[in-house]
C-alpha cells in the first residue's frame, strides 16, 4: 500500500464519514508527500517541503508554520478523543488537525505537565568546533601534546582535574560502564538459569547469583520502580548505585558477600576484610574522598563483569579488547580522569606496596595485600596487558601515583600500616589545599642544590653553548647560574624554560617562562612558549591568555587584536583572530604554529596537523615543530605518521629527550612494546630525572612480559636496562 | 564489499533512504564509556574502496544516527552527552552541526526519524524519557516520561504518523500515540532489560523486541498476552532488532555475542542466517530500503560492513 494512501486516509485507514481528499490531515499529507497538483502549496509550506537536492534554506529557521505542529502538542487543551485511537484500529484522529492555530498557541505557551519543565536547558548555539557542554570542552581538551605534557611535578593542579567537572565525567563513566555491565552480566545470569550457551559460570559470583536470580526475577519490576521512587526523593542519582544495591541484595543483602566470596575463591587472608575496613573508614572523609567510594563500587562491578567474561572459553571473547578494558578498569589499573581513560601507572595500590616494602617497617598485612595484588596481576596474564596500547595516552601525573611517591618519601611520617586509611584521608585534604595553593605557587622555580656553574664568568654563554650541543641537563645548571646572577635577564630565563621543556619537565619550564615573562612582558617567544606549555598542561584559559597576548604584542598583528577581548577570552574569538592573522601573512610560520596549538585545544587534530605542516614548510628545521606535529598525529590515531615526525625531530636534534620519549609512546600505542622500551631507555639515559618516562617504561615492560627487568626499572638501574635494550 | 575501518568503536549504522550507496556510521571512543565520538558518512562504489563523504566529530560518543526522511542531506545523531545533533551534508563542516538540542539529562541512546510525517523525530535517553522534536523548532515538542529506567530505543510506526514504540531497561516496551497524554499500552515483554524494538513494515500491529535475555520476541499489539514468536539463538544480549523493509517476516538482529543474525519469524527454523564477521560486540545493524537483501553492521571492533545477504561480509 502506498504511503500516501495510508496517510491521506485511503481505503485501509479511512475514517468513516470523512473523505480523504477533504480532511485536513489529507491535505497535510498531500503537502508533505507532494504531488504534481500540489506545487503551489509546497511553496507555502517551506518547512514541510520534500527536498532531495540539498537542503532547503528554510528548514532550520524558526518554524512559525502552524502546519508543522505535531498532533499531541495540543494536549494542553482538554482532551477530546476517546481512549486510544491506536488500539481501536489505528484510525487517524483527523479532527485534531483542525485546531492548528490553537496548537500553535499551545506550543508557544506550553502548560501541559508532561511538556513543562523539560526545556530548561539552553540551546547551545553552535560554534564550528566541538559543542558539548562547556565543561567538556574545558575538561577534555587535548589529547594533543599529551606526549609532551608530562612535567615530573608532584602536585601540579593539572594532575587533579577541576573537581566539579571531572566528577561528572567520572560519574558518567561509572554509570555507563555499569549500565553496560548490566546488559551483559544480567544476561550471564539468564544464561546460567536456562543452561544455554553456558560457558561462563565458574566464577563464584555467578554461582551465588544463579541461585537467587530466579526468585528475584518476578520482583524485578517492582524493585526498579522502587529505585525510581528513591531517585525522585534523592534527586538525580546514578543508576549505577541502584545496580550496586541490587547486586548486594542478590547476595542475600550482605554487602560483605563480595569480599567473602573473593576471599574464598582466592584463599586470601586479610585482604578483603581490610578492603572493607578501609572502605568504611573512607565514608567519613570529606567530599573528595567520598567521591572515591562510588568508583570503588564501579570497580567491583566492572571487576565482576570482567571476571564473568573471562570465563568464556570462546576465543573471540578472550581476545576482546573490551573485555580487557573492563578487566583493567576493574582492577584500578585504568583510572578515569578528565574525560580520558588513563592507565593508573603504578596505581596507588601498587605504588604504595612498592614504597612500603622499600621502607623499613612493612608490616605483614601490607605484604599480604601486595602479594594478593601481584597474584591477581599474574592470574590475569599478559593478554590483558595489551589494552594499554588502546587506552594509554600515558598520562601518569595521576594523583594516585603521587600518593605512592609521598608515602615513599615519608611525607606521611607514619610507618604504621594501620594508619593507612587516615593518612590517605589527610592526603586528600592536603591535596585540596595544595590545589589552591599550587595555583599561586605555580611559578616558583626550584633551583638545583649543587651548581658547579655558580661563579662562572659567563654562565649565559656557557648555557647557550651547552644547549646547542644538546647537553640539556648541563645547560639547565649553567642557565640557573645565569639567572641567579642576573634575575632580570629574560633571555636567560627563557632559554632555561626551553631547556626544561625539551628535557620533558613542563612544570619547571612554565616557572622559568613566567619569570622570563615578568622580566620582559612583551617577549613574543616567551608568550608563545607559555601558551604551548599551558596547552600541554590542559589549562585552556591560561593558554588562551598567553596566546592572545602574543597576538597583542606582535608588531604586525597587534592591530587586529582588540584589547577589550583580553578580558573575556573565548576560544572561538581567539581562533578567529588568529585565522585573520594567518590570512594577513601566510608566510609567518609562528602564526601557523599557534593555530596548530589552538586546534589542539579544540581537538580538531586534522586542522592542527594541517597548520603544523604549513609551518613546517616555512621552517623545516624546527625540531620542536616536528615534535608538535608528531604529538598531534599520535593523538589523532596516526601513530605511524607520528613516528616519522619524531624521527625528523631527532634527526635535527639527537638529544631531544622529549622526542625520544614520545617515540616510545607511539610505539607502545601500536603495540610494539619492545621497541617502545628501547626508546624510553634511550630517553632516560639522557635524562634520568624524567619520572614520566620511568612510568612508561614500566608499563611497556609489563606489556612486553619483561617482568624480569622490572626490578632494574624500579631501582632505576640504567646500566642493566641499556645493556638489555640497546637501540 | 570492502569493510570500512572507523577510528572509534562502532555504535550504529544506517542506510540513507535516498541513495542506495550511502550510509552513516555512528562511533564512540573507548566503547562509548568515555571520550569523543564521530559520525562518518560513507559511499559504497561497485568496484573501488568505500569513500568517506563526511565525518563529524563530537565531544562525546555518538550512540545512534538516523537519516532524515525529508532531506537527503540531513542527519540526526544521538550523542552520549545527552544532546541530539542535526547535521547537514550540504553545508560546510564549519556550519555543522546545524542544531544541537540539549534537553536530555543523560545519554541519548537512540534517534528515529518519522518516515510518515517526515518532519519530526524521536530521541530516547538514559534519563528515562523520550522526546519528540521537529527540525524547525529549537526545543522538543513533547517529553514522554513513563519508563522507570533507561529508554534504549524508540521507533515510529511505519504507517501511522503518530504512533511509536519504546524499549526500556524497566523490562517493558510501550506503545505511544503522540495525541494521547500517556502511553497507550505497556508490554511487559521480557524479564530482563529490553534494548531495542522495531515495527513490522507490512503489518502495522506487529513489533519485535530484543532483550538482555538473549531473545527476540515478536508481538501483535492487538493481542499481547503471548508473543507471536520467540527467537532464540543469540548467545548474549540482543542489542538491536530491525524488520526487513522488503519481506514481512524477516528480522535482522545483532548481539553482544558478536554475530549478526537474520530471522524469519513465520517459519519453524527461524534462524535463516548468521554472520560471524565481527570480532567484538556487534551493536549496529541495518537493512537497505533501496536494495533488497543488502545488510550493514558495525561493532566495537571498529569496522562497518556492508554485504548482500548470503554472501560473506568479509569478502573483498
Amino acid at each position: 500500500m502506498a504511503m500516501r494512501e495510508l496517510v491521506t486516509g485511503g481505503a485501509a485507514c479511512a475514517v468513516p464519514g470523512s473523505s480523504s481528499s477533504s480532511n485536513p490531515l489529507g491535505a497535510l499529507a498531500n503537502a508533505l508527500i507532494g504531488s504534481s497538483s500540489q506545487k503551489e502549496r509546497l511553496q507555502e509550506i517551506p518547512t514541510s517541503t520534500l527536498n532531495t537536492s540539498g537542503s532547503g534554506s528554510g528548514i532550520y529557521s524558526g518554524g512559525g508554520e502552524p502546519l508543522s505542529a505535531l498532533p499531541g502538542s495540543e494536549l494542553e487543551h482538554p482532551l477530546q478523543h476517546e481512549g486510544s485511537g491506536f488500539i481501536n484500529g489505528f484510525h487517524a484522529a483527523n479532527d485534531q488537525t483542525q485546531r492548528l492555530g490553537e496548537i500553535w498557541d499551545g506550543i508557544q505557551n506550553p502548560h501541559f505537565p508532561g511538556i513543562q519543565g523539560q526545556t530548561n536547558f539552553p540551546l547551545h548555539q553552535l560554534q564550528p568546533e566541538l559543542n558539548g557542554p562547556p565543561q567538556r570542552v574545558l575538561s577534555s581538551f587535548l589529547h594533543s601534546f599529551v606526549n609532551s605534557s608530562h612535567g615530573g611535578v608532584p602536585f601540579g593542579p593539572t594532575q587533579l582535574p577541576v573537581l566539579g567537572l571531572s566528577e561528572g565525567d567520572k560519574r558518567c563513566i561509572r554509570d555507563r560502564s555499569s549500565i553496560m555491565a548490566r546488559h551483559i552480566f544480567a544476561d550471564k545470569t539468564e544464561d546460567f538459569i536456562n543452561g544455554q550457551v553456558n560457558a561462563l559460570l565458574s566464577s563464584l559470583e555467578i554461582d551465588n547469583h544463579g541461585g537467587l536470580v530466579r526468585e528475584h526475577m518476578p520482583g524485578r519490576y517492582a524493585e526498579l520502580d522502587q529505585y525510581w521512587g528513591e531517585s525522585q526523593v534523592m534527586g538525580p542519582r546514578p543508576h549505577a548505585d541502584g545496580w550496586a544495591d541490587e547486586f548486594s541484595q542478590q547476595h542475600g543483602g550482605d554487602p560483605n558477600a563480595w569480599a567473602l566470596s573473593f576471599e574464598r575463591q582466592h584463599g586470601a587472608g586479610g585482604w578483603a576484610s581490610e578492603f572493607q575496613h578501609e572502605q568504611t573508614q573512607m565514608t567519613s572523609v570529606d567530599r573528595m574522598a567520598g567521591a572515591n567510594i562510588p568508583s570503588l563500587a564501579a570497580m567491583e562491578q566492572t571487576r565482576m563483569l570482567a571476571h564473568t567474561l573471562a570465563q568464556n572459553t570462546n576465543p573471540k571473547f578472550q581476545n576482546s579488547k573490551f573485555l580487557q578494558f573492563v578487566s583493567k578498569m576493574s582492577r584500578g589499573e585504568l583510572t578515569i580522569e578528565d574525560n580520558q581513560v588513563r592507565p593508573a601507572t603504578g596505581d596507588w595500590a601498587n605504588e604504595y606496596q612498592q614504597q612500603y616494602n622499600a621502607g623499613p617497617s612493612s608490616t605483614s598485612w601490607a605484604d599480604q595485600w601486595a602479594d594478593e595484588f601481584a597474584n591477581e596481576r599474574v592470574h590475569h596474564g599478559p593478554v590483558d596487558e595489551q589494552w594499554v596500547n588502546e587506552f594509554s595516552k600515558l598520562e601518569v601525573n595521576d594523583w594516585a601515583d603521587e600518593f605512592g611517591r609521598q608515602v615513599g618519601e615519608g611525607i606521611l611520617g607514619d610507618d604504621s600500616a594501620d594508619n593507612w586509611a587516615s593518612a590517605y584521608d589527610e592526603y586528600l585534604n592536603e591535596q585540596a589545599v595544595m590545589k589552591q595553593k599550587s595555583e599561586s605557587s605555580r611559578g616558583v622555580y626550584v633551583f638545583s642544590d649543587l651548581n658547579p656553574y655558580v661563579g662562572h664568568p659567563d654562565p649565559l654563554r656557557e648555557g647557550q653553548e651547552l644547549f646547542r650541543k644538546g647537553l640539556l641537563s648541563e645547560a639547565v645548571l649553567a642557565l640557573e647560574a645565569e639567572v641567579l646572577k642576573n634575575p632580570e635577564n629574560a633571555e636567560g630565563w627563557r632559554l632555561l624554560g626551553v631547556a626544561h621543556a625539551e628535557n620533558d619537565d613542563d612544570q619547571q619550564a612554565i616557572a622559568s617562562m613566567m619569570r622570563a615573562h615578568e622580566a620582559d612582558p612583551t617577549n613574543l617567544e616567551v608568550l608563545l612558549a607559555l601558551g604551548v606549555s599551558h596547552t600541554n598542561e590542559l589549562e585552556q584559559q591560561a593558554a588562551l591568555k598567553y596566546l592572545y597576548s602574543w597576538l597583542r604584542q606582535h608588531p604586525e598583528y597587534g592591530k587586529i587584536a582588540p584589547p577589550q577581548l583580553s578580558d573575556s577570552l573565548y576560544y572561538a574569538d581567539v581562533a578567529r583572530t588568529f585565522n585573520e592573522a594567518a590570512q594577513m601573512s601566510p608566510e609567518d610560520a609562528d602564526v601557523h604554529i599557534v593555530l596548530g596549538v589552538l586546534y589542539n585545544l579544540s581537538r580538531e587534530y586534522d586542522k592542527a596537523i594541517e597548520s603544523f605542516q604549513t609551518a613546517l614548510k616555512l621552517k623545516p628545521r624546527d625540531y620542536s615543530l616536528w615534535n608538535k606535529l608528531g604529538a598531534t598525529q599520535a593523538n589523532s590515531v596516526q601513530s605511524a605518521d607520528a613516528i616519522y615526525a619524531y624521527q625528523m625531530a631527532l634527526d635535527l636534534k639527537p638529544n631531544y629527550v622529549r622526542a625520544w620519549a614520545n617515540m616510545g609512546i607511539s610505539y607502545a600505542n601500536q603495540g610494539m612494546y619492545e621497541d617502545s622500551i628501547r626508546y624510553y631507555v634511550r630517553a632516560l639515559a639522557m635524562n634520568p630525572k624524567a619520572d614520566n618516562a620511568w612510568q612508561y617504561l614500566r608499563i611497556s615492560l609489563s606489556c612486553a612480559s619483561r617482568n624480569d627487568m622490572m626490578e632494574a626499572c624500579d631501582s632505576r638501574n640504567l646500566d642493566v636496562l641499556q645493556k638489555e635494550f640497546p637501540l | 564489499m570492502p569493510a570500512f575501518k572507523t577510528p572509534f568503536n562502532g555504535y550504529a549504522v544506517k542506510f540513507s533512504p535516498f541513495y542506495e550507496q550511502r550510509l552513516a556510521v555512528a562511533t564512540a571512543q573507548n566503547f562509548g564509556i568515555l571520550g569523543n565520538g564521530r559520525i562518518h558518512v560513507i559511499d559504497l562504489s561497485p568496484a573501488g574502496p568505500i569513500a568517506e563523504i563526511a565525518a563529524y566529530d563530537t565531544a562525546d560518543g555518538v550512540y545512534d544516527v538516523s537519516w532524515s526522511e525529508s532531506h537527503d542531506s540531513l542527519l540526526v545523531a544521538a550523542v552520549a552527552d545527552g544532546s541530539v545533533k542535526l547535521y547537514d551534508l550540504s553545508l560546510p563542516p564549519t556550519s555543522n552541526p546545524v542544531r544541537s538540542l540539549s534537553e536530555h539529562t543523560r545519554e541519548t541512546h537512540s534517534v528515529d526519524y518519522n518516515a510518515v510525517r517526515r518532519d519530526s523525530f524521536l530521541s530516547s535517553s538514559w534519563d528515562d524519557t523520550i522526546k519528540l522534536w521537529t527540525i524547525d523548532r529549537p526545543t522538543s515538542v513533547r517529553t514522554f516520561k513513563e519508563h522507570a529506567y533507561c529508554v534504549y530505543s524508540a521507533a515510529w510506526n511505519p504507517r501511522h504518523a503518530d504512533v511509536f514504540a519504546s524499549a526500556s531497561g524497566d523490562c517493558t516496551a510501550r506503545i505511544w500515540d503522540v495525541r494521547e497524554p500517556g502511553s497507550t499500552m505497556i508490554l511487559p515483554a521480557h524479564e530482563f532489560e529490553i534494548l531495542s524494538c522495531d515495527w513490522n513494515k507490512y503489518d502495522d500491529a506487529v513489533i519485535a523486541t530484543s532483550s538482555v535475555d538473549k531473545s527476540i520476541k515478536v508481538w501483535d499489539v492487538r493481542n499481547y498476552r503471548v508473543p507471536v514468536a520467540v527467537l532464540n539463538g543469540h548467545g548474549y544480549a540482543v542489542r538491536k532488532v530491525k524488520f526487513s523493509p522488503h519481506r514481512a517476516s524477516v528480522i535482522a538482529s545483532c548481539s553482544y555475542d558478536m554475530t549478526v543474525c537474520l530471522w524469519d519469524y513465520m517459519v519453524e527454523d527461524s534462524l535463516i542466517g548468521r554472520y560471524d564477521h565481527h570480532t567484538e560486540f556487534a551493536v549496529g545493524v541495518d537493512m537497505s530500503v533501496l536494495v533488497e537483501g543488502l545488510l550493514a553492521s558495525t561493532g566495537w571492533d571498529e569496522f562497518a560492513y556492508v554485504w548482500q545477504h548470503g554472501t560473506d561480509p568479509k569478502a573483498p
